[in-house]
C-alpha cells in the first residue's frame, strides 16, 4: 500500500483532478463493487427481472398473444388451484424430487469415498461419473427417450434374454404409470449425481489428515471412522449438495417434458412442466406463471432451511 | 489486501489496482464503441433498414420467415429455394428458419412476449391464440379467393375468428388424416379393405392381434395425433367440445360412450405403449411393421417406401371411420397457416409472398409429396391434384392407392368442429386435455363418466377465460 501511495504523491500534488480521481480507484471498496458488478447485473437481469416479470404475470390476465395486462389479484393462483390436475402435478413434484435426491445423497457419498481412494483407472471412473453433468439436460433427456423407446428400446432385449419378458414382450417403461416416474426418478438422478459427488469429494478432501490419522491411531475402524468423523464433517457439504440437488430437480422441466410428456395421463407432471403446458403450450401466460410461482416458497424456504443447518454445524 | 498490493511493487507482475480499474474501465469503452459501431454496421443490413423503411419504405426490404421442419423433407428443400428465388424476383432479403413442429409454441411466444423476431410465422395447428397481436389477414384472403377459388370451409375456421370477424392467420395448405392399415393383416381376418367403421376397428384389432400378435397404435399422450385421434372418435360418436356457438358440449352421453369404447379399444388391441408416444411414434411402429393401423397423414407411408418398402406396399388408407350413428368425421391432420405479428416491417411485400406461395400450390403439393392439400381451391391444381392421387408420381404400387383422399375434403373438418378453432380450443389441444381424458380412463385410473365430468371442467375454466378476453363466443 505504501509503495503504491509513494509512487504517486508527485501528480497528485500537482494535479487536483486527478488527485480526486486517484482517491476514487484507491477505494477498497471500489475493487470489490467493480468484480461484483457482473454477477450482480447477471442476477438482476437473469434472476430479478424474470422473477418480477413471473409475479407480474401471475396476478394478471396476460396471455402470449396479447400485451394487454390486466390485475387480476389472486384469480388466477385461484384458477391453478381448481384444476383437478393440480394436486397430482404438487405430489409428483415432491415425490420424484425427493425420491431422486434421496438416491443421490446415497450415492454422491459413496462415489466420493471411491473416488477419493487410490486405484487404478482413477481418472476414467472419474471421467464416467462427470460425463451426465457435461450433457446439456435437454440432450441427456432425448437419449434417454431413445433408450426408453416402447419399439426400440434395449431393455426389452436384456429383458427377453434374462426371461423376464416372453418373445416379442415390450416393457414399455413410459407407458406404465409407476415404471414412467421410475424413470423420471433415474434420470434425474443420473444428471445431477455428478454434481454432488464433485461438491462431497472436494469437502472429504478437505477433512484434515491428522483428525484421520489421530483416529486410526486411536484404533477407529473403518466404519467408526465413517460414522464418528467423516459424515459428521461432511454433512454441511452434503446438505450444500442435497439443496443444489433439490433445486435442480424440483425446477426442471426438460426431462419430464421430453421423457413422458407429463404421461402416462398426467401421472409424471410436475409444476415447471404443467407451468410449461399451460403457459406456453396453451398461451395461458398468467395461469402458467401463477403455477410456476408455486414452487418458488418452497424453493425459498428449502434454501433457507438448509443453509441454516449447514450454517449451525459449521458453527458446532 | 495489503499484503497482495505489497507484492506487486516488488515483483511488478501483479496488475495494481488503479491500473486493473483503468484498464477494465478501457476495456469497456472499447466494448461498448465496438457494439455501438456494430450496431451502426447493422442499422445498414437489409434487415434493419427494412425495419426502418416500413410497409411502403423505398430501401431495401427484407422478411425472415419461422416455419417446421416438413415431415417430407423435400419440402423444405424447395421452399427454401422457392423463397429466396421469389426474394431475388421482388428485391426483398428473405430469410427462412426451419425449427421442429414441438418447438414452435414456446418460439413463437417468446418472440411475442420479446416483440420481436420473423415477420411470419407458419404453425401446424391453428394459431387463434395470438390474434390479438397479429395483422388482420382479410385482405389477402379475400385477394387469394378472387384470384385462386374458395377457401376450403374447416381451412377458414383454423384461421379465422367469427366472433371478432378478424383472420388471424392465412392458411394456405391442410393435410388429410386418414386412417393407416396394414393390407396383408386385414385380408387375414376378412377386411381386404380395412375397418370403415370403429366397430369393425375394434373386432378386426382385436382379431389381429389375438392370431398374429399385432398390435393397434392410437395414441393417449402428450401429441398432436392423439389429440386428433380423440376428436375423430368423439365427433363419430356424435359428442364435441363445443357446438357451432362456441359452447362447451363436452359432458354428453355421446362423449362418455366414445371414452368407454376407446377404454376397451385399447383393452383389446393395443398395448401401455400409446399413452408414451410422441408425435413420431405411430410412424416409427408402422414403418417398423409392428402396428396393424393407425391414424396419420402420409407421412408414414412415404417413410415406409424409402425406410421399409416391404411394409409400405402393404400400407393402404381408409376413410374416416363411421361412429354408432353413421357419422364419419376426422380431424384435418396439420394445418398450416401464417401469422403476421404485428412488428412486421413489410407488410406489404409478406402478403404478396403469401399470395405468391398459394400460386404456387402445384409444386409446393408436388414438393410434399402430396402431403399438403391446397386450401383455396384452384381448379387447375385440384384437377392437378386429383390425377396425382389416381396414378402417385411417387411410385405408389398399386398406384392409385393414394385415390381415395381426393374424397377427404367431405370427411375432415377442424380441431373446432362444429364451431371455429377459437383460442380456447387451442388451449385445450394445446394442453392435451382430450388424450388425457381418454387415457385416464383406459389406464383403469377413472371412469368415464368422471373422467368426461374433469375434462369439461377444464373446458370450461378455459372457455370463461378466453370469453373475458372477448375472443370466444357462447355463454357456457
Amino acid at each position: 500500500m505504501s509503495a503504491i501511495e509513494t509512487g504517486s504523491a508527485a501528480p497528485i500534488t500537482t494535479q487536483p483532478g486527478t488527485r480526486r480521481k486517484r482517491r476514487l480507484r484507491d477505494r477498497d471498496g471500489m475493487l470489490g463493487s467493480a468484480m461484483l458488478l457482473p454477477a450482480v447485473a447477471y442476477l438482476i437481469f437473469f434472476v430479478g427481472y424474470p422473477l418480477v416479470l413471473a409475479i407480474m404475470y401471475a396476478f394478471s390476465n396476460v396471455t402470449v398473444g396479447s400485451s394487454k395486462f390486466d390485475f387480476v389479484g389472486l384469480q388466477t393462483f385461484s384458477t391453478a388451484i381448481h384444476d383437478p390436475n393440480f394436486p397430482g402435478v404438487v405430489a409428483h413434484t415432491f415425490i420424484i424430487t425427493g425420491i431422486s435426491q434421496a438416491i443421490v445423497i446415497v450415492l454422491c457419498t459413496v462415489l466420493a469415498f471411491v473416488l477419493a481412494a487410490d486405484f487404478h483407472g482413477k481418472w476414467f471412473v472419474r471421467f464416467l461419473v462427470l460425463m451426465p453433468w457435461t450433457t446439456p439436460v435437454a440432450l441427456g433427456a432425448i437419449i434417454w427417450l431413445w433408450m426408453l423407446d416402447s419399439i426400440f428400446t434395449p431393455f426389452d432385449w436384456f429383458a427377453q434374454h434374462l426371461g423376464i419378458l416372453g418373445p416379442g414382450g415390450h416393457l414399455n417403461m413410459l407407458g406404465h404409470a409407476g415404471l414412467a416416474t421410475g424413470s423420471v426418478i433415474a434420470v434425474q438422478a443420473w444428471r445431477t449425481l455428478p454434481l454432488a459427488t464433485v461438491i462431497v469429494l472436494a469437502g472429504l478432501s478437505s477433512i484434515p489428515r491428522d483428525i484421520e490419522e489421530q483416529s486410526e491411531v486411536d484404533g477407529a475402524g473403518f466404519w467408526r471412522r465413517l460414522f464418528g468423523i467423516q459424515l459428521p464433517m461432511l454433512a454441511p457439504i452434503i446438505l450444500v449438495a442435497l439443496l443444489f440437488g433439490i433445486v435442480f430437480t424440483f425446477s426442471d422441466m426438460a426431462v419430464v417434458f421430453i421423457l413422458t410428456g407429463g404421461g402416462p395421463g398426467d401421472a409424471t407432471q410436475v409444476l415447471a412442466s404443467w407451468a410449461f403446458y399451460k403457459g406456453i403450450n396453451g398461451g395461458n401466460l398468467s395461469v402458467g406463471a401463477a403455477d410456476a410461482l408455486f414452487m418458488f416458497p418452497v424453493l425459498l424456504g428449502l434454501a433457507a432451511v438448509v443453509l441454516t443447518m449447514a450454517s449451525r454445524r459449521r458453527g458446532d | 489486501m495489503a499484503g497482495v498490493q505489497r507484492d506487486s511493487t516488488k515483483s511488478g507482475l501483479i496488475l495494481p489496482r488503479r491500473n486493473f480499474l483503468v484498464g477494465t474501465g478501457l476495456f469497456a469503452a472499447a466494448a461498448t464503441g465496438l457494439t455501438a459501431c456494430a450496431g451502426g454496421t447493422s442499422a445498414g443490413s437489409p434487415s434493419a433498414a427494412a425495419s426502418s423503411s416500413g410497409g411502403g419504405g423505398s430501401g431495401p426490404k427484407a422478411i425472415k420467415i419461422l416455419l417446421w421442419s416438413h415431415f417430407v423433407p423435400s419440402y423444405d428443400t424447395w421452399f427454401d429455394k422457392w423463397a429466396k428465388a421469389w426474394g431475388s424476383k421482388n428485391g426483398v432479403s428473405v430469410t427462412v428458419d426451419h425449427i421442429n413442429q414441438a418447438d414452435l409454441p414456446a418460439r413463437t411466444a417468446a418472440e411475442f412476449s420479446a416483440g420481436a423476431g420473423h415477420d411470419l410465422i407458419e404453425w401446424i395447428t391453428p394459431p387463434s391464440a395470438y390474434e390479438p397481436s397479429v395483422h388482420d389477414m382479410a385482405d389477402v384472403v379475400s385477394e387469394a379467393v378472387k384470384k385462386f377459388g374458395a377457401q376450403i370451409p374447416f381451412c377458414k375456421l383454423s384461421s379465422y375468428n367469427p366472433h371478432t370477424g378478424k383472420y388471424y392467420g392465412f392458411c394456405h395448405t391442410w393435410t388429410p388424416d386418414p386412417g393407416d392399415y396394414r393390407k396383408s393383416l386385414w385380408t387375414g381376418i376378412g377386411m381386404p379393405t380395412g375397418p370403415s367403421s370403429w366397430a369393425d376397428l375394434l373386432t378386426g384389432g382385436a382379431e389381429i392381434k389375438a392370431k398374429r400378435g399385432v398390435r393397434m397404435g392410437i395414441g393417449m399422450s402428450s401429441e398432436v395425433d392423439s389429440n386428433m385421434a380423440a376428436r375423430a372418435l368423439i365427433w363419430s360418436y356424435g359428442g364435441a367440445v363445443q357446438d357451432v356457438n362456441e359452447n362447451v358440449t363436452l359432458n354428453s352421453p355421446e362423449t362418455i360412450q366414445a371414452v368407454e369404447y376407446m377404454a376397451n379399444l385399447f383393452k383389446q388391441t393395443m398395448t401401455a405403449e400409446v399413452f408414451s408416444w410422441t408425435a413420431a411414434s405411430n410412424n416409427q411402429g408402422l414403418v417398423a411393421g409392428q402396428l396393424s393401423y393407425i391414424l396419420n397423414s402420409i407421412s408414414a407411408y412415404r417413410s415406409a417406401q424409402t425406410g421399409n418398402p416391404n411394409v409400405a406396399k402393404d400400407i393402404f388408407f381408409t376413410p374416416a371411420l363411421k361412429g354408432p350413428s353413421g357419422t364419419a368425421i376426422a380431424s384435418q391432420h396439420v394445418v398450416r397457416s401464417y401469422i403476421m405479428p404485428k412488428w412486421a416491417a413489410n407488410v406489404d411485400s409478406c402478403k404478396q409472398f403469401l399470395m405468391d406461395l398459394v400460386g404456387a400450390a402445384h409444386d409446393s403439393v408436388d414438393q410434399s409429396q402430396l402431403y399438403d392439400f391446397p386450401a383455396f381451391k384452384n381448379p387447375t391444381v385440384t384437377t392437378t391434384l386429383d390425377g396425382w392421387l389416381k396414378s402417385d408420381p411417387y411410385k405408389s404400387d398399386p398406384p392409385d392407392k393414394l385415390a381415395l383422399l381426393a374424397t377427404s375434403e367431405k370427411w375432415s373438418t377442424n380441431v373446432g368442429h362444429p364451431g371455429p378453432a377459437n383460442p380456447a380450443i387451442g388451449e385445450i389441444f394445446d394442453t392435451n386435455i382430450l388424450p388425457t381424458m381418454m387415457a385416464d380412463v383406459a389406464r383403469g385410473k377413472s371412469s368415464a363418466k368422471s373422467a368426461v365430468a374433469s375434462a369439461t371442467q377444464q373446458c370450461e375454466t378455459v372457455f370463461k377465460k378466453w370469453r373475458k378476453q372477448k375472443l370466444v363466443g357462447g355463454t357456457k
